[in-house]
């Protein structure tokens, strides 16, 4: 884990003092968004600078989808605004939307189409034509690694190669802004390594990127900037270091014990510093404040009651940064992707 | 422009439907074969084979079904699976939904052209004239996709839209006494002479192929009123539920 962070500070720093003065792509101030009884988006601010992969980070059901439809105009929203390209009035007209690209969660290619006639399809809508339309599709196909594949139909492709061909659809008209949504749910490690990699490609040719995702890990290794959302709400923004560093404040402490059920949980709660305590399976889990010298008071309330088969403290995650802000998991019961 | 450009893709997409395909074209080759050798040579009381009527009949039955594909695709490109993406795209969408419209009838059309070439070839069934029998059939398939869609937009469930297309098209067909005879009712016999669209379409034919240009012609214009109000209807509930 410490090894991962520290690679990721070297790369976020860079990419920072390249940030500086960038113009803003998109601003979104004070969204709200009702269904019925329900809030999916509360008061949501957020802005896109230029080149930067904003990483949105949320569990099921935060709100991310949401948020991109009413970045998109695809819904209409109850309350706020909207700014694209610095743009103030119309936002949702067809220059703005030629220079934006969506790829979304669920993967929408034409089954019936091939590779090539889905890009062509796309390419077209969007402008394109003759020989530039023909070389980019060309070029999207291989970009995501689909070139062999060009005449198949989609219905014989595997998740990964869908989830890819999901993606170049969005490509062929080379957007400034590209919308990507959950785009490696449900795939083999390869295909979203090679997901990554294209993300990576595409910032570096100056494509602005806006990545939602609920896995910490893809955020981590991509975004050069992290918004984190929670129940409609931004629970926090920042870069993953930023993030992390606003709750080093805090330690981590994992207990294996013989028996979870005699373990006095108030007690371990009620010590000085202690901010959260959990049990998962037969480890405690115990978050406090950093230096409050817990670990000693903590490891002898659970030896009185119960033998001591482990004991490990850890620097924090994203993941961990989700559990402070928010009280719970960011992935209930789910399977790790990697 | 660049939305009935499209046409090109989604033709593409129905021609590689093999269901409906089946349904609209295999399906109605196989009854009109069967139906073709049980009748044989029979003249029918008013002097035409009655091969030929119920071959027509069948033929321009099966264009009642015709807009099915069109009400498909127009809810999965703009209501469902592919609503996010379409509606992210530079384009107006009611001018997409309107050329996967233009796309289901030339399907439809196409599909009648192969029946009315299979029947013409093989059974030696008289269309009276080809243009003419063209000319219904594209009057009937505009009528489906516009009745479909109408379906489509006017109720929330797309099912229960499926359901009422197919409820139209059994029920103009059970009207038409096509499977058993209706009553001797007045209700049902007005319908049948002023409103059934299959009932229209096969007298404009039948008409025209007896030599009745004048009562052929009126028995379009019916059908086309018919059209008119639909598509009024079309545009109405499209405007409330298009995105
Ligand atoms: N069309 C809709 N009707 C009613 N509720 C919706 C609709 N779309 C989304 N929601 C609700 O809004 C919330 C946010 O959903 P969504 O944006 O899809 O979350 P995410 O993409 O982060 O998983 C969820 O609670 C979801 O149930
Ligand atoms: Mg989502």
């Amino acid at each position: 884990m410490s090894l991962l962070i520290d690679a990721r500070t070297l790369h976020t720093k860079g990419n920072l003092i390249g940030m500086v003065k960038r113009m803003t792509i998109a601003s979104i101030k004070g969204i709200v968004k009702r269904y019925k009884d329900q809030i999916a988006l509360d008061y949501v601010d957020l802005d896109i600078h230029e080149g930067e992969v904003l990483g949105l980070l949320g569990p099921n059901g935060a709100g991310k989808t949401t948020l991109i439809q009413c970045l998109m105009g695809i819904i209409p929203f109850d309350k706020g605004a909207i700014h694209l390209f610095g743009e103030e009035g119309a936002v949702f007209n067809h220059v703005n939307k030629k220079k934006m690209g969506l790829v979304t969660q669920e993967i929408t290619v034409f089954e019936e189409l091939t590779a090539k006639e889905n890009l062509e399809f796309f390419a077209g809508v969007y402008g394109l034509k003759g020989e530039e339309k023909k070389q980019r599709v060309k070029e999207a196909l291989e970009f995501v690694g689909l070139s062999s594949k060009a005449k198949q139909s989609p219905n014989k492709f595997s998740g990964g190669m869908k989830r890819r061909l999901n993606i170049a659809c969005a490509l062929t008209h080379r957007p400034k802004l590209l919308i990507m949504d959950e785009p490696t749910v449900g795939i083999d490690p390869q295909s979203r390594n090679h997901i990554l990699d294209a993300v990576r490609k595409l910032k570096e040719q100056g494509t602005t990127i806006l990545y939602t995702t609920h896995y910490m890990e893809e955020v981590q290794s991509i975004a050069t900037r992290v918004v984190i959302v929670d129940q409609g709400q931004v629970i926090s923004e920042g870069t993953v270091d930023e993030l992390i560093k606003n709750i080093q404040h805090e330690e981590k402490i994992f207990i294996d014990v013989n028996d979870v059920s005699t373990i006095p949980i108030e007690r371990l709660q009620g010590l000085e510093g202690v901010k959260q305590v959990q049990v998962s399976g037969s480890v405690v889990q115990i978050i406090s404040n950093a230096g409050a010298g817990n670990l000693d008071r903590a490891l002898s309330i659970v030896k009185e009651t119960s033998g001591v088969v482990g004991i490990q403290a850890e620097k924090p995650n994203l993941e961990d940064v989700f559990l402070t802000l928010t009280g719970k998991q960011l992935r209930d019961g789910e399977d790790d992707p990697s | 422009m660049r939305e009935l450009a499209t046409i090109r893709f989604i033709g593409i997409r129905m021609s590689r439907d093999f269901i409906t395909m089946l349904l609209l074209l295999v399906v109605p080759i196989i009854l009109i074969t069967v139906f073709s050798i049980i009748l044989g040579e029979v003249e029918g009381h008013t002097g035409t084979p009655i091969r030929d009527e119920t071959v027509v009949l069948l033929v321009l039955g099966f264009q009642l079904f015709g807009g099915a594909i069109t009400m498909n695709y127009v809810h999965q490109d703009l209501f469902a699976e592919r609503k996010d993406r379409l509606l992210s795209l530079p384009m107006n969408t009611r001018l997409y939904g309107f050329t996967i419209m233009l796309a289901g009838i030339v399907y439809s059309i196409v599909l009648g052209m192969i029946l009315i070439a299979y029947t013409t070839i093989v059974f030696d069934v008289n269309w009276g004239n080809f243009i003419w029998a063209l000319l219904v059939i594209t009057l009937m398939s505009s009528l489906s996709s516009i009745v479909c869609l109408v379906f489509t937009f006017s109720v929330k469930n797309f099912k229960i839209a499926e359901r009422l297309s197919e409820v139209y098209g059994v029920g103009m067909i059970l009207l038409a006494g096509m499977f058993f005879p209706m009553p001797d009712n007045a209700l049902i016999n007005t319908f049948n002479d002023y409103v059934n669209p299959l009932m229209l379409a096969y007298s404009s034919i039948d008409q025209v192929r007896d030599g009745g240009l004048s009562d052929g012609f009126l028995y379009a214009v019916l059908l086309s009123v018919i059209i008119i109000i639909a598509f009024g209807l079309l545009l109405l509930t499209g405007r409330r539920r298009m995105p």
